[in-house]
């Protein structure tokens, strides 16, 4: 009888994660508290803001910020129970690198288990990367909205006009 | 090395070579799983790494790194697995668990530097008699390749980050180009050479124990000043390559400073210390505001700065010393984060 070959993963089979619970979504976005958490990222700020102003415009919200403590890593708990306290939905973005997307698309699990619908933004390069995250976080197949890459060195009114093409995926991802 | 067992290449008494297509076969296999950097892998037994946990009295089920961001954990056994295959020795391996501890206190690893566009590279610096014992490169070629520790140690450090933590290319690991030379670089200083203590004590292990140092890195830059008779003409140079503006993306760049042994000594004469050549540096390595902001960098400059520096303080600048004294070629290396600016001794068996 042969040795086998030893696996150097760590882990004795295929890790499937708990399935992680997706939140129930509200018909309409009108009149709901909007929790933005903005991942410090180069543009990310003036992108989300805008983002909130749309969705202030067209659907009467209220607007919560929050700034990641750390882009590369999924929010600490706290911080992420704090603001599912004083929001209804969250936006959260914008990953555009490759901590930051996984990051976000980690969040982004986080709080639909906690009841709360969120719309993740990341670039399209990091498509990959946000599906693994999801994935492992029991969450294949996890739905977020993607902006073109680059974001960093678009202009004030560029973002703005990213925030508003990004608008409609937004609203269909946090409704039903 | 007291290794009693059996080498690996040895067919266990049959006297006989082994058989290369089984061994083809065995490589395969370990493609086939997704587990290989690229490069064909050592087929891990469990006699093979036996003998890696039995040179440590580290528990095999010690847990001895996490990534939370991934959910998951490496043990001493699944590091052992890995550096088998990676192709050390199983005297290496106390080395490994050094290097990966080293490792694991840059807060750039453990913060999610391994999925980075940047891709960074582990710079392991060993120094002390386990140099000598295990058959370290100490001298030309200090970068690489062509020495079985050099080589396999830094790739152990690679397979553990793929397969133990399961950052995987294109996947959740996301390097736009990378780092040429990562997980191949492990270079034993030439502390034999080096008018300076060896680099291990700057990072709190006193000599001669055996330690093991690592930095994250971005990219090696070559110095090549093997003309001149003043060490000023050095040190401006060098300070040259430190300041430059690519790297710049936040207000300060640390590097690692590998002084081959000709630019060591050369400041040695001239009566520097290691301190006196880092706070030189610190001083004289930078770019204007105006430079900066011509090239869209003004965002690092400080309120009020002509001359922004890249270095505060001599952690930022680590000096090692490595090479052979054949020609006087230094090399900058740009560290990915900050150097945690702690060695970590390597573990001997009880």
């Amino acid at each position: 009888m042969p040795n086998a070959i030893l696996d150097p993963t760590g882990t004795t089979a295929k890790a499937t994660a708990r399935a992680a619970p997706r939140a129930p979504r509200p018909a309409s976005l009108r009149g709901k508290r909007v929790g933005l958490l903005i991942n410090t990222k180069r543009n990310a700020r003036p992108f989300l803001t805008e983002l909130g102003r749309l969705l202030r415009e067209s659907y009467d919200v209220t607007l919560t910020e929050r700034t990641k403590v750390n882009f590369a890593v999924p929010e600490p708990e706290d911080v992420i129970k704090d603001l599912a306290a004083e929001a209804d939905v969250i936006v959260t973005g914008v990953g555009d690198c490759g901590s930051c997307s996984a990051a976000a698309a980690a969040d982004g699990v986080v709080f639909e288990a906690a009841g709360l619908p969120v719309a993740v933004i990341v670039t399209d390069s990091f498509r990959a990367t946000a599906d693994a995250m999801a994935e492992l976080r029991g969450a294949p197949g996890f739905g977020y909205a993607t902006t073109a890459h680059p974001v960093a060195v678009l202009t004030e009114d560029q973002v703005k006009q990213r925030a508003a093409e990004v608008l409609d995926d937004v609203v269909a991802l946090l409704t039903s | 090395m007291t290794e009693t067992a059996p080498e690996p290449h040895e067919a266990p008494g049959s006297g006989k070579a082994p058989d290369p297509d089984e061994a083809q076969r065995a490589i395969e296999y370990c493609y086939d799983q997704g587990w290989s950097d690229g490069l064909p892998l050592v087929p891990a037994s469990g006699p093979l790494v036996d003998r890696f946990l039995a040179t440590t009295d580290r528990d095999p089920e010690e847990i001895i790194g996490s990534l939370e961001q991934v959910g998951r954990d490496c043990t001493v056994r699944t590091a052992a697995i890995n550096a088998a295959m990676a192709g050390c020795e199983p005297g290496y391996f106390p080395v490994v668990l050094a290097a990966f501890e080293a490792l694991m206190r840059e807060r750039a690893a453990r913060g999610g530097g391994f999925q980075s566009t940047s891709g960074p590279a582990p710079l392991i610096v060993v120094n002390g008699p386990v140099r000598q014992e295990l058959g370290f490169n100490t001298g030309g070629g200090a970068f690489g390749p062509g020495f079985r520790p050099n080589a396999t140690i830094p790739r152990a450090i690679g397979l553990i980050v793929r397969n133990a933590f399961g950052i995987h290319p294109h996947v959740l690991e996301q390097a736009t180009q990378g780092v040429p030379g990562r997980w191949s670089i492990c270079v034993a200083e030439n502390e034999e050479e080096s008018p300076w203590e060896p680099f291990s004590v700057d990072g709190g292990v006193p000599a001669p124990a055996s330690a093991v140092s690592v930095m994250l890195t971005r990219t090696c830059e070559f110095i090549d000043n093997r003309h001149t008779p003043d060490h000023a003409d050095v040190l401006r140079d060098i300070a040259d390559s430190v300041g430059r503006l690519g790297p710049q993306i936040f207000p300060r760049t640390p590097v690692a400073l590998v002084l081959c042994p000709e630019h060591a000594q050369m400041f040695a004469a001239a009566g520097l210390s290691k301190s006196d050549v880092q706070h030189w540096l610190i001083e004289h390595s930078g770019r204007t505001a105006d430079q900066l902001r011509s090239a869209g960098k003004g965002n690092v400059v400080a309120a009020g700065e002509d001359f922004h520096r890249v270095l505060s303080e001599p952690r930022q600048i680590p000096v090692i010393v490595a090479g052979a004294p054949t020609a006087a070629i230094s090399m900058v290396v740009r560290i990915f984060g900050e150097w945690s600016g702690t060695a970590v001794q390597v573990g001997k068996k009880t």
